[in-house]
């Protein structure tokens, strides 16, 4: 196990190599600068913000720097945020996606996986049906259609909630993360009813009926822990998901995190800023789907490293 | 798919057999919810393609027709006329420059739709060529291959097509298009791969593949001729269920101003235009919206409704 982990770890560093020069290259081969604009600079101007991040010097120098600065944790400074170094807005986002995306993945955990046990015990019924369209809605609606509706109904008709506002830990919160939620809903459930379908009719679960135990007993004790296995596997590859809703749903509900930063920052071509969510976002999946296989192992019998 | 049925149906007369492709057709049109999603996607296909010349013919509207009647610059309700009386001639009312949002939702309907084909080709093309050399040439190389693979499933994928089209985007709408098509393409191929492979490697070991290869066929044409023709089936499954999928991220991204740019729009860019105005005309928000997310749901039942009709035992998820 712990071999597995640190192989997989090492693996990881490549990894993020790859995902920040890809990034890097994009940004440079693009034509234009971050201080091209509608304006045209004078040119002692621009050869003095040549100069001062160190454009004049080769390419490879450049890239060096980068990846040097990113090896040792250190981000560099904010184009377009003047003397903000990434580091801190980085902190300073993280929290706000963070809440967000960890209470939309526990909401679709809550809500989904009940659901989902539910449609498959009673297989073909109404609940069933019901809860299946009820995803396949949640699937199909794209949560920039859901988040503004959701403000239309309780911001603009009921006024339950302020349309949008970030204030940490409040009531602010139930529109973004109900807007972020409903697709992992959806999935969560879905993969958790075709889940237990399979498990329920294993060999284990009818040894287990033999037996005696009750429905209740069995579907606790044992058809639970390999019925879940599906959404376990989902939640690695869901984090990477989650990066792109709340992009989204920081945009619609103006939350400063690190989604809405990350588009500012292609806007303005803030080169450390892109460069720096990226790398911070492909370690935090990597090591997050890391995890997840560790827990898969211990999950299921099968599994061994 | 015709070609198939007919052959099918020339099966019936001589051998009065049922056919795979004769089975999963009937089996498909018991599923009611699957022909409300054929008769939804058909509906939308139409309209886009057909409608815009006809709106031009009887209104004068096309997506981007702003009139020159000063009066007549602002957002109409549905269904409301100049004086404020009933009027056929705005279905889904106007926005801010006095546009006529139906004709702006087929259009984005031609570019979503040809976005989510496109994509969807483009992905294919990627997905079953590395599938197929991965499960035929198998051993180290196909571990290898798939290795790459998961690791690519695990990345912020959506990340890079951000920062490529926020770099390299807004040239003209047109080469925004294909940046489009072949970044969305070339981020969806992951679990077509996968798919492919399993079906190549299960078909590799049977003994007509062995046949051809005692007479000499060449790699290159075992996998062109005589693999991939028979991985059809849940390829065309996971391919409608890949369309629903790219035009979401489409959206997405023309949403966030970075997809498709104006004076083009698809039914993210509608979105995004709506949201401004919320408060004051919904219907801006509501039209494009309830388009795009019926259509989306008609596809995935679609696809679904095909998934149970050609491959009774993938019933999954």
């Amino acid at each position: 196990m712990l071999r597995f982990a640190l192989r997989r770890l090492l693996v990881t560093i490549p990894m993020v190599f790859v995902v920040v020069s890809l990034t890097w290259g994009l940004i440079r081969l693009a034509p234009g600068n971050f201080y091209s604009g509608e304006r045209p600079i004078p040119a002692a101007i621009v050869a003095n913000i040549r100069a001062k991040y160190g454009l004049d010097r080769p390419w490879y120098v450049q890239y060096g720097r980068t990846i040097g600065n990113i090896a040792r944790g250190d981000f560099g400074i904010s184009l377009r945020y003047l003397g903000q170094p990434v580091n801190d807005i980085l902190f300073s986002a993280l929290p706000v996606s963070a809440t967000v995306g960890s209470l939309a993945y526990l909401l679709a955990l809550v809500v989904g996986i009940p659901a989902g046990i539910l449609a498959a015990m009673r297989q073909n019924s109404k609940v069933d049906y019901s809860s299946m369209a009820a995803a396949m809605a949640g699937i199909s609606i794209p949560n920039f259609v859901l988040g503004p509706a959701l403000v239309m109904i309780f911001a603009l008709t009921l006024f339950w909630f302020p349309p949008a506002r970030w204030e940490g830990f409040s009531v602010n919160l139930i529109m973004p993360v109900v807007t972020l939620s409903a697709m992992y809903m959806a999935y969560v459930a879905r993969l958790t009813r075709s889940g237990m379908l399979e498990v329920l009719r294993s060999n284990y679960i009818r040894t287990a009926r033999a037996k005696g135990l009750s429905d209740r007993q069995v579907l606790l004790r044992h058809a639970l822990r390999g019925g879940l296995l599906p959404v376990v596997s989902f939640s690695g590859p869901a984090l990477a998901l989650l990066v792109t809703g709340t992009v989204v749903v920081e945009r619609i509900f103006a939350l400063p995190g690190l989604g809405n930063y990350f588009i500012n920052a292609n806007l303005n071509r803030d080169e450390p800023l892109i460069i720096g969510i990226v790398a911070f976002t492909s370690i935090a999946i990597l090591l997050f789907n890391l995890a997840i296989d560790i827990l898969y192992g211990l999950l299921d019998p099968r599994v061994r490293y | 798919m015709a070609v198939n049925v007919a052959r099918a149906d020339s099966n019936l007369e001589t051998v009065r057999g049922t056919s795979l492709w004769q089975d999963a057709w009937r089996r498909l049109f018991r599923n009611r919810l699957a022909v409300f999603g054929l008769i939804v996607v058909a509906i939308v296909t139409i309209a886009s393609i057909a409608g815009p010349p006809i709106i031009e013919r009887t209104t004068g509207y096309t997506y981007d027709y702003i009139p020159r009647d000063a009066t007549l610059i602002k957002a109409f309700a549905p269904f409301e006329g100049p004086d404020g009386s009933f009027s056929w001639t705005h279905p889904m009312g106007t926005d801010n420059a006095g546009r006529d949002i139906l004709a702006r939702v087929l259009l984005g309907g031609r570019i979503s739709l040809m976005v989510g084909l496109i994509s969807t080709l483009v992905s294919l093309v990627i997905g079953i060529s590395y599938g197929a050399a991965s499960g035929y040439f198998g051993g180290r190389i196909d571990e290898a291959m798939m290795r790459i693979v998961d690791v690519l499933y695990a990345l912020p994928y959506m990340m890079i097509v951000i920062v490529l089209l926020a770099m390299f985007g807004s040239q003209s709408p047109f080469s925004q298009l294909l940046l489009l098509f072949v970044s969305l393409g070339a981020v969806s191929w992951l679990t077509m791969a996968r798919i492919v492979r399993g079906q190549v490697l299960s078909l590799k070991a049977q003994e007509f593949v062995l046949a051809a290869r005692a007479t000499g066929v060449s790699p290159l044409k075992i996998i062109a001729r005589h693999l991939v023709p028979n991985t059809l089936g849940p390829v065309i499954v996971y391919a409608t269920l890949t369309i629903p999928t790219v035009m979401l991220s489409e959206a997405f991204l023309s949403f966030l101003g970075i997809g498709v740019q104006a004076p083009l729009a698809s039914w993210g860019s509608l979105v995004a235009d709506g949201v401004t105005n919320i408060a004051i005309f919904p219907w801006q928000l509501l039209c494009p919206g309830v388009t795009m997310a019926l259509t989306l749901f008609s596809l995935n039942f679609l696809g679904d409704g095909l998934r149970d009709a050609l491959d009774p035992q993938m019933r999954k998820s």
